[in-house]
């Protein structure tokens, strides 16, 4: 890693496990939208989560973050339980801040300029000083190419700036792992081509696992490194990309490929 | 208009008028601070997981709202000292009534203002670890109230003109001092005439200004919501003088 890298202190090497989860359920009401829902993900790895809406994908992200607490299942992280028996144990507080959440509508706080928005957790989380925050921006806005922004205004940007402005956002606080919930479906092509570029790079040059629901198959089939195909609440495939668009015996997978990649 | 006018009563009683419009904004002011503070909890209150807290914390705020100010004024200065024993002296009673009615109304546009923020913008500063209150100091209040600017400047207007009614429990303010001076010269329509201008070059600076925020809110959303919005106009304009020439 370069001396500007935002992400260290990954103790699982890249290809190893970096986030486990086992047997998670969840429901709300009588709807349930995870079943049995096994799922890993490694150091350095991009795996692309697919599926029609309302299949359990984003469900799965926000439990991964901690936003939304599964009836039943477990999740280790980078070694530790941080979920089990339907609660948060005490590891999740020493680990969540290594996990970063970027969404599909535009979070930037749109009071604050970019280096407020980015400076404000770092400062007030980890202790840093205007002077280290703000350089630590610098190179988190220059890592998505955007260091020339540092004084704009969110309503100043595009949707795809902006969306490259969470990622370093969330670069900020030097995440492990960082969950991507369809944040190019706003976005025409070349943008969100250009804001998954930016994932691509975070993958190989500073070895985050990344989690990302997306349509974008191009994207699936050229950097991810596993794709998994939510239906009705279950994983039903998990598989890589080469595999899951060519090769693959499931029907739903097969007609969803075929409903989106043109 | 069978009226001879005599303006006298207003020249020579205007820095007794003065000085209680000096109490009138003393009394304004401390009554905005007090709502706009004591309005967050009670807003947070009223968004409360905890039913009974926030059942109160309504049950408080439709007292307020669907009572007459006079009524509570009254109550607080004429009915709460013989149930507690406590005298409280007017001043200090018009301020209570006034704050606590203040804050009721002030506490539903701070939570109009809070619910207005979108849930993946506090989402996104959970995400960043920051606690409960640095997602409300910092990503929450800040938004609510440049949204709900309008209706705290409005609230406070009414507020100011609303201080008349202290005039009832023997507070000098401007109002009860014109009613006496009135009272006393027998000459109430040029003092009160005077009083009412008086309280109208306070108020109608606040309302212009509130005007003026307004419509900048109004062109900031419109920037915000679509730039092709500001620029379809000045096609269209370029377009007819292309067409003109």
């Amino acid at each position: 890693m370069s001396e500007t890298s935002l992400a260290h202190n990954i103790s699982a090497g890249i290809g190893e496990v970096l986030v486990s989860a086992r047997g998670l359920e969840k429901s709300f009401g009588p709807i349930q939208v995870m079943r049995n829902v096994d799922f890993d993900m490694h150091a350095g790895d991009i795996t692309v989560i697919i599926g029609k809406s309302g299949s359990g994908k984003s469900t799965l992200l926000r439990a991964l973050a901690g936003l939304t607490d599964p009836d039943q299942g477990s999740i280790e992280f980078d070694g530790q339980s941080v979920f089990e028996n339907g609660k948060r144990t005490a590891a999740w507080n020493k680990v969540n801040s290594h996990v970063g959440m970027i969404f599909q509508s535009y979070t930037l706080w749109p009071h604050m300029d970019v280096l407020n928005n980015l400076v404000l957790a770092p400062r007030k989380k980890l202790g840093l000083s205007a002077s280290e925050a703000k350089d630590r921006a610098e190179k988190a806005l220059a890592e998505v190419g955007m260091a020339r922004h540092l004084r704009s205004k969110p309503i100043q940007l595009s949707g795809g700036e902006r969306q490259r402005v969470a990622i370093a956002r969330a670069l900020m606080m030097q995440p492990k792992m960082l969950l991507c919930d369809e944040i190019t479906s706003a976005l025409d092509p070349p943008v969100a081509a250009e804001v998954l570029d930016v994932l691509r790079r975070l993958k190989e040059e500073e070895g985050i696992a990344i989690a990302l629901v997306t349509h974008d198959m191009a994207f699936a089939s050229k950097a991810a490194d596993r794709l998994v195909f939510f239906h009705e609440g279950e994983i039903a495939v998990n598989t890589t990309p080469d595999e899951a668009f060519n090769r693959t015996e499931n029907e739903e997978l097969k007609k969803f490929v075929d409903a989106v990649r043109f | 208009m069978d009226y001879n006018f005599d303006w006298s009563v207003v020249t020579s009683n205007f820095p007794r008028l003065l000085e209680a419009m000096g109490m009138t904004i003393q009394i304004t002011i401390i009554v905005i601070v007090l709502s706009m503070a004591l309005a967050v909890p009670l807003a947070l209150l009223r968004m409360s997981k905890i039913e009974v807290v926030r059942w109160a914390a309504q049950l408080y705020i439709e007292i307020f709202r669907c009572t007459p100010l006079l009524v509570q004024l009254f109550w607080i200065y004429y009915v709460l000292p013989p149930l507690t024993g406590i005298t409280i002296p007017g001043m200090l009673s018009a301020i209570i009534a006034l704050t606590a009615n203040l804050t009721a109304f002030m506490a539903e546009a701070y939570r109009s203002g809070f619910q207005a923020v979108p849930e993946e913008q506090v989402e996104a500063g959970e995400m960043l670890r920051l606690n409960r209150w640095q997602q409300i100091r910092h990503i929450i209040i800040p938004q609510a109230l440049r949204q709900q600017l309008p209706v705290i400047m409005s609230l406070n207007i009414s507020i100011f003109k609303d201080t008349a009614l202290v005039s009832t429990i023997a507070v000098a303010d401007l109002m009860f001092t014109a009613n006496k001076i009135a009272s006393e010269s027998y000459r109430a329509l040029e003092v009160l005439s005077t009083a009412a201008l008086m309280y109208f070059i306070i108020a109608f600076p606040a309302s212009l200004v509130l005007s003026k925020i307004e419509r900048n809110m109004l062109e900031g959303n419109k920037k915000g919501s679509t730039k092709k919005t500001l620029l379809r106009p000045k096609l269209a304009v370029a377009g007819k003088m292309g067409a003109s020439s």
